[in-house]
């Protein structure tokens, strides 16, 4: 199931590996289990499973070493994967995810306990740290991309930093902002909405 | 279901930022391998996801890859040896198990056999003893049963006798057997008012099949026939009707019975007293 519109992003962002792959031909080299299909896997998606992983903890050596036990994880579990449930890409983001929030959740609550702390309110900071990280080595794939989310609002992008990166509930995201839980429930789904209206114009 | 307002509901949103129970993901994947309309929503919303999370993308840091390769395989090669060593201990298992476990194995199984003998001989011989039992039940079942019979026979014989008895009017008669049937004996129950006639073979000597006994009612000196009867004691009604009677008188006749009494066969005659 792979849409048009992905198909069009694709071909504008995802080109890496030199000979264009579709998820269906990716999917099928995979279940042969070789070098090359590893190669091609690694190739097209390990940049953007170590934004996210980046993005939730962080931390570059943790974040190294989080990418080893993702892409370990894949390979072992590719037979869980059902094509009819989503997207190739949508599953392997959400195993890189887990096991990121996973691994930031342990560290929180077990040698640092003021690290959740600081990481939330040094949510900003961050941003601007990333910003400086992708200004200095600009991914001219992603460029495109970056542009697009910059137009999203400030607190609407929080929102879904907060529920997608920190693994956050919205009765979490309420009390950390502040806010009734029915207006966080609001606004995550209208950032939603912005997003994709922002992506398929 | 009303997916307009489904899809407005924000959880396929949450289900994009993965914040959905187990349960809801069932949910929204089923309605969205049903719903064409659903299905589009998600995939905007996943894509937009997807999108969002590409433009974070970074190169992770040369080496990496091979890295990761030899992790994987080490991991693969892990998994296979294990399992054959699984296969490996499978295997002396017989070997360390020693002659005493040996034997005492040969001990349980020879001590179930008989265990499982005894219990069906057991089993045989309580079949045989209810088998036995119920061929005693049945026989004696048949015995009471006849005798259940025999007792509603009688019973309405008695019960014929009694109603013929309690009409009022009823004259019982003895007959007695002469020189010819010295042992004979029977009753005859006359009404005159209903002029019925029944009769009570008690005892009367057997015939050959071609004869009968037949009644007679003697009145003014002259004989009317009053009916044939067999021997058996069960008391039997004539089909003549009498309505005087001097006296009765018993002959044999040949089956059918006869229109005038044969007189040199006639073995009981008695009056009837006034």
């Amino acid at each position: 199931m792979i849409s048009p519109i992905f198909e069009r992003q694709k071909t504008r962002f995802v080109k890496r590996a030199s000979p264009f792959v579709t998820e269906e031909v990716l999917i099928e080299k995979l279940n042969r289990r070789d070098q090359q299909a590893f190669q091609w896997l690694y190739d097209q998606y390990s940049a953007a499973l170590y934004g996210v992983v980046l993005k939730v903890v962080h931390d570059d050596e943790l974040a190294k070493d989080l990418l080893q036990d993702i892409f370990v994880k894949i390979w072992k579990n590719l037979d869980n994967y059902d094509p009819q449930k989503g997207r190739l890409f949508t599953w392997l983001l959400n195993v890189a995810r887990n096991t990121a929030i996973d691994a930031l959740r342990s560290s929180r609550s077990s040698s640092r306990p003021g690290l959740a702390k600081t990481i939330r309110t040094d949510e900003d900071t961050v941003h601007i740290v990333d910003g400086q990280h992708h200004t200095l080595q600009p991914n001219s794939d992603t460029i495109g991309l970056q542009e697009i989310v910059g137009k999203l609002r400030p607190d609407r992008r929080q929102l879904i930093d907060l529920v997608y990166f920190e693994g956050f509930t919205h009765e979490e995201a309420a009390e950390t902002l502040n806010l009734p839980l029915g207006t966080v429930k609001t606004r995550i789904r209208s950032a939603l909405q912005e997003l994709k209206q922002l992506f398929t114009r | 279901m009303n997916i307009p307002e489904y899809i407005a509901s924000g959880i396929l949103e949450s289900y994009a930022l993965g914040t959905v129970t187990d349960q809801e993901r069932r949910e929204v994947q089923c309605l969205s391998s049903i719903y064409p309309e659903v299905r589009k929503e998600l995939d905007e919303l996943t894509n937009a996801m997807e999108s969002y999370a590409l433009a974070l993308s970074t190169e992770p840091p040369a080496g990496l890859k091979d890295q990761i390769w030899q992790k994987i395989q080490a991991n693969t090669d892990e998994a296979a040896k294990q399992a054959t060593e699984k296969e490996t201990i499978v295997r002396p298992m017989p070997v360390l198990t020693g002659t005493y476990t040996y034997k005492f194995t040969w001990l349980v199984a020879a001590s179930v056999g008989f265990a499982v003998l005894f219990f069906s001989y057991f089993l045989f011989s309580q079949l045989r003893q209810n088998q036995e039992t119920t061929t005693a039940l049945r026989s004696a079942n048949n015995l009471l049963q006849g005798e259940v019979h025999q007792l509603r026979d009688q019973q309405l014989k008695e019960q014929q006798l009694l109603t013929l008895l309690r009409l009022p009017g009823t004259r019982t008669i003895e007959l007695k057997g002469n020189e010819k049937a010295p042992s004979g004996d029977m009753l005859v129950y006359w009404n005159a008012a209903s002029k019925q006639v029944t009769v009570e073979a008690r005892a009367m000597p057997p015939l050959p099949a071609d004869k009968q006994y037949q009644l007679w009612s003697m009145v003014d000196g002259k004989p009317v026939d009053a009916g044939v009867f067999e021997t058996d004691t069960a008391p039997q009604t004539l089909n003549r009707a009498i309505a005087r009677a001097d006296a009765f008188a018993v002959t044999i006749e040949k089956r059918g019975g006869s229109s005038i009494p044969t007189l040199t066969n006639l073995v009981m005659l008695t009056a009837v007293g006034t």
